[in-house]
């Protein structure tokens, strides 16, 4: 029994990494191929997660493989699986959700000149991240979670062609590196005092005896990483632009994968970080400004990707907002939920822009979007599920962080979480008022037929999966709290704020009317209301200048402070020591070259010398 | 009776300095090459002076050896000398310097 | 002192006498002449220290091989090369002065060691008893003589074979 769930651990994480070799190294000329072992491989890891899931449901406790990595005087590291109830609960969504975007890239990505390459990188993607979430040390999740960086980078960049789109890679990668500074000198601050990287030691007695100052400095810094990976304030401006990727890899990083990992490693050392309040304090204000700054943003793009971007901003920062409030189990359903509706949108978003070329919404409307059956009732129900209307799964993982939100002392954070789920309701239906009920039309496009091919069903497929997730998942919300409640200690009779929920579901639904109101009525002129105050748009539209922000501070602190450091250090310092060096050697063979006389009849000479000069130490030693 | 050894040890050092002098002072390739088999020659006789003298014929065998590695140095000796006369046309050791 | 002991001052006289002569010589012909009767008397003073196996060698193989291939080296070569300093003063003063140097301290050395001033005993070991000692003891020295003297033989070869090109005329 223990060795069949290793085997299937195993099994689940190691076999897209064999995909990914394979592909690498022998059917990169074979498109058909590829995609094969790809989501076959994936498939497995499907199956053996959901296996693994439904045999520990009612595990007492956590499952645990390991081997001591690395073991000093004071130092204990270990490898291996640590297959709690968290961690099987993220390998199956990582693996649904990557069997669903596999399938559905085989219509979306069909006919690429790189269809091999991006099969063996959305294998290593899958690899990283379904080996990070059941990680059993904190090394482990780091190395993992720089791998899921890397493959994030080369997917974003995967139009390399396209110069944006390396750009936005780099900076994607660029970014998360910046967080994960913070992240890996945090894990030396753990290493350092506590001794162990373990999760379970670190969420368990190994914790509890460092000082409270060390605590509050490694949880901020490994909150760093967080805020890395999970695009919070202020490091959140990569992932828009990560967008320019193929809209399905934007469907996994944003629903499962990258920015999941970031919440995924909250929520992994959930008992840990809520030793230090400080800090849990800083993570609410955190989450709650990106919250609502990127909810301010997706109100005025057209770009529909971006709008969804935003909302992944926005929505992540309501997970951390729940899981720093003390909410672990609102955080992680609400992680699940938005995992199946964010690939939903994006999937959606994929099939229009595939068909219709654009990312434009007005232009997605003009250009007859509502002729796609599926994906119009998927993303209106994405949509739904994203403002949180019951009885999709987004009104109950909603409903939980307003309950954790509303426990809190501060009224603030509630307020802000209303403010939050208004903006959420009114920038999504926006997108789907312009979309579909479009002010002018090009009629003979909007009487087009819909496309019934291979790849269209490839495509469909997995939105109706994802949709009928979305509808039923919100009602697993009682199983999956007992389900949880197995690692850590969850008030299964929190009081419930009746009114807090009534009020979060007529403020979203306040959203919706504004939207219709500005959108979606007959002769609305499809305007809103931020767009009618000029400074308030370009705030929002420019993302409250962080880049500029950026740009400001790389040009002064990098280009003017430490390049030009560098700079000098480099002509001065290294150069004139080279330079030197150079000469030195130029002057010392010619020295030298003095001493070579060409005679070999000298050095014999020398020889000779030398021979006396023995001959004579030997003699006066003996006497 | 004959001789004491110190007598045919001097003789052995007087061959050897007159060898090492000629090897140090004449400026000809060859000349150099003579003066290194006049060293070994005098260390030939020191060594059968010496077999004499302990009435061991180890002594003896060292010489056997030393006219083999004298005539292998000679002949590869005399054949570098010959090919760096082709390329020089000279035997003085002052014109080989091409490498400074 | 014998009138045997005495014969080995002559000999000595004559070999030193015609090495001094040897090394000064400005004709190298000359030079490798006055060498031969040189080791002539190396082979003699071999003999009389009861050598007679080494004395043969000596004179087959220094006066003989040896020797010869140095006359054919001169022989071949251009003989007298033209402004060549005989002993220049850069070169002999400091080597004159390490000689003499060295003389002195070799003489100092020889006086000075316990058991060097008894009269050697007359012994002979004849070529029967020297070639059974040499192979029993130093067989495998000898194998790798041998080797030795085969691979001498492929570098002379093998530096004496002329590098011209077929058709390039380059000598070298």
């Amino acid at each position: 029994m223990a060795y069949a769930t290793l085997a299937a651990l195993i099994l689940a994480t190691f076999l897209p990494f064999a995909a990914f070799l394979l592909i690498m190294i022998f059917t990169r000329t074979k498109p058909a191929l590829s995609a094969r072992l790809s989501v076959g491989a994936i498939a497995v890891s499907f199956v053996c997660s959901v296996l693994l899931l439904t045999q520990n449901w009612t595990a007492p406790g956590p499952v645990e493989y390991s081997t001591q990595f690395l073991a000093s005087s004071g130092l204990n590291i270990q490898f291996g699986f640590l297959a709690d109830q968290l961690g099987l609960l993220m390998l199956t969504i990582v693996a649904t959700i990557s069997l669903l975007v596999q399938i559905y890239s085989l219509g979306y990505m069909a006919g690429d000149p790189g269809f091999s390459r991006y099969y063996a990188f959305m294998s290593l993607f899958a690899w990283a991240m379904l080996s990070l979430s059941v990680s059993r040390s904190l090394l482990q999740i780091y190395i993992f979670w720089e791998l899921v960086g890397l493959s994030s980078y080369l997917l974003i960049g995967f139009w390399y062609e396209k110069f944006s789109a390396s750009q936005a890679g780099k900076k994607a990668f660029v970014m998360t590196r910046a967080g994960d500074v913070a992240f890996f000198l945090g894990l030396f601050v753990v290493l350092l005092n506590a001794g162990n990287l373990g999760v379970l030691e670190l969420n368990g007695p190994a914790a509890r005896g460092m000082p409270h100052e060390i605590l509050t400095l490694s949880a901020l810094l490994i909150f760093g990483g967080i805020v890395g990976k999970s695009a919070q304030f202020p490091l959140m401006t990569w992932l828009p632009d990560a967008m320019e990727g193929p809209t399905p890899v934007s469907a996994l990083l944003h629903s499962a994968t990258m920015v999941a990992a970031g919440v995924f490693l909250f929520a992994r050392l959930f008992p840990f970080f809520s030793l230090s309040p400080r800090a849990m304090g800083i993570f609410l204000a955190i989450g709650t400004i990106s919250m609502l700054l990127a909810s301010t943003m997706a109100m005025v793009s057209r770009d529909i990707k971006r709008v969804w971007a935003y909302s992944t901003i926005s929505q992540l920062g309501f997970m951390i907002m729940a899981l720093a409030a003390g909410g672990y189990f609102a955080g992680v359903f609400h992680l699940t939920t938005h995992a199946g509706f964010k690939a939903l949108l994006f999937l959606c978003s994929g099939v229009f822009i595939h068909h219709l070329e654009t990312n434009d919404i007005y232009d997605l409307g003009r250009l007859g979007s509502r002729r796609f059956k599926i994906p119009t009732i998927s993303i209106v129900i994405a949509a739904a599920a994203l403002s949180g209307i019951p009885p999709l799964s987004g009104y109950f993982s909603k409903e939980s962080i307003i309950t954790a939100l509303a426990g809190l002392s501060n009224p603030l954070w509630l307020l802000a979480g209303f403010v939050g789920v208004f903006l959420t309701a009114y920038y999504s239906f926006r997108v789907m008022f312009v979309m579909f009920f479009p002010k002018e039309i090009e009629p003979e496009k909007v009487h087009a037929q819909e496309p019934y091919d291979a790849g269209y069903r490839a495509m469909a497929g997995p939105l109706i999966v994802l949709a009928a997730a979305t509808v039923l998942l919100g009602f697993f919300e009682a199983p999956l709290k007992n389900f949880l409640a197995g690692i850590i200690v969850i008030d299964l009779q929190a009081p419930e704020h009746d009114w807090s929920h009534i009020a979060a579901l007529v403020l979203a639904l306040c959203g919706i009317a504004l939207a219709w109101f500005e959108f979606g009525r007959r002769g609305a002129e499809q305007v809103g209301f931020i767009d009618k105050i000029p400074p308030l748009y370009h705030l929002f539209a420019e993302r409250w200048y962080l880049d500029h922000a950026y740009r400001l501070f790389v040009d002064l602190v990098i280009d003017r402070g430490i390049s030009w450091l560098l700079w000098q250090n480099d002509n001065k310092v290294i150069d004139g020591t080279i330079d030197e060096l150079a000469g030195g050697t130029v002057e010392g063979g010619r020295i030298s070259a003095f001493l070579q006389t060409v005679m070999i009849q000298y050095r014999l000479l020398a020889i000779f010398a030398v021979l006396v000069f023995l001959a004579f130490y030997f003699f006066f030693q003996k006497i | 009776m004959i001789v004491p050894l110190s007598h045919a040890l001097i003789l052995a050092a007087i061959l050897f300095g007159l060898g090492v002098f000629c090897a140090v002072a004449r400026r000809n390739l060859i000349m150099i090459v003579l003066g290194i088999e006049i060293m070994l020659n005098s260390a030939s006789i020191a060594f059968v002076a010496a077999a004499l003298r302990w009435q061991n014929l180890e002594g003896q065998t060292f010489v056997l050896f030393i006219l083999a590695v004298a005539a292998t140095e000679v002949s590869v000796g005399l054949a570098i000398i010959v090919y760096a006369f082709k390329r020089t046309g000279s035997f003085d050791p002052g014109n080989y310097s091409m490498l400074k | 002192m014998t009138s045997y002991g005495l014969l080995f001052y002559v000999l000595a006289a004559v070999t030193v006498a015609a090495t001094a002569v040897a090394i000064t010589r400005r004709n190298m012909v000359h030079a490798v002449v006055y060498l031969i009767v040189s080791f002539f008397g190396t082979a003699m003073i071999f003999y009389y220290f009861g050598a007679p196996l080494l004395a043969a060698l000596e004179v087959i193989i220094y006066a003989g091989a040896i020797m010869v291939l140095f006359l054919f080296v001169v022989m071949m070569v251009k003989v007298d090369v033209p402004g060549e300093v005989m002993l220049p003063a850069r070169q002999w003063i400091p080597a004159a002065v390490f000689g003499l140097i060295y003389l002195v301290v070799a003489f100092l050395m020889i006086f000075e060691t316990r058991g060097t001033e008894a009269p050697l005993n007359l012994f002979s070991a004849s070529p029967r008893d020297f070639a059974l000692y040499v192979l029993q003891n130093h067989w495998f020295s000898i194998e790798v003589i041998s080797l030795l003297l085969l691979l001498a033989l492929i570098g002379a070869l093998q530096l004496g074979k002329s590098r011209a090109r077929p058709g390039t005329g380059d000598e070298i």
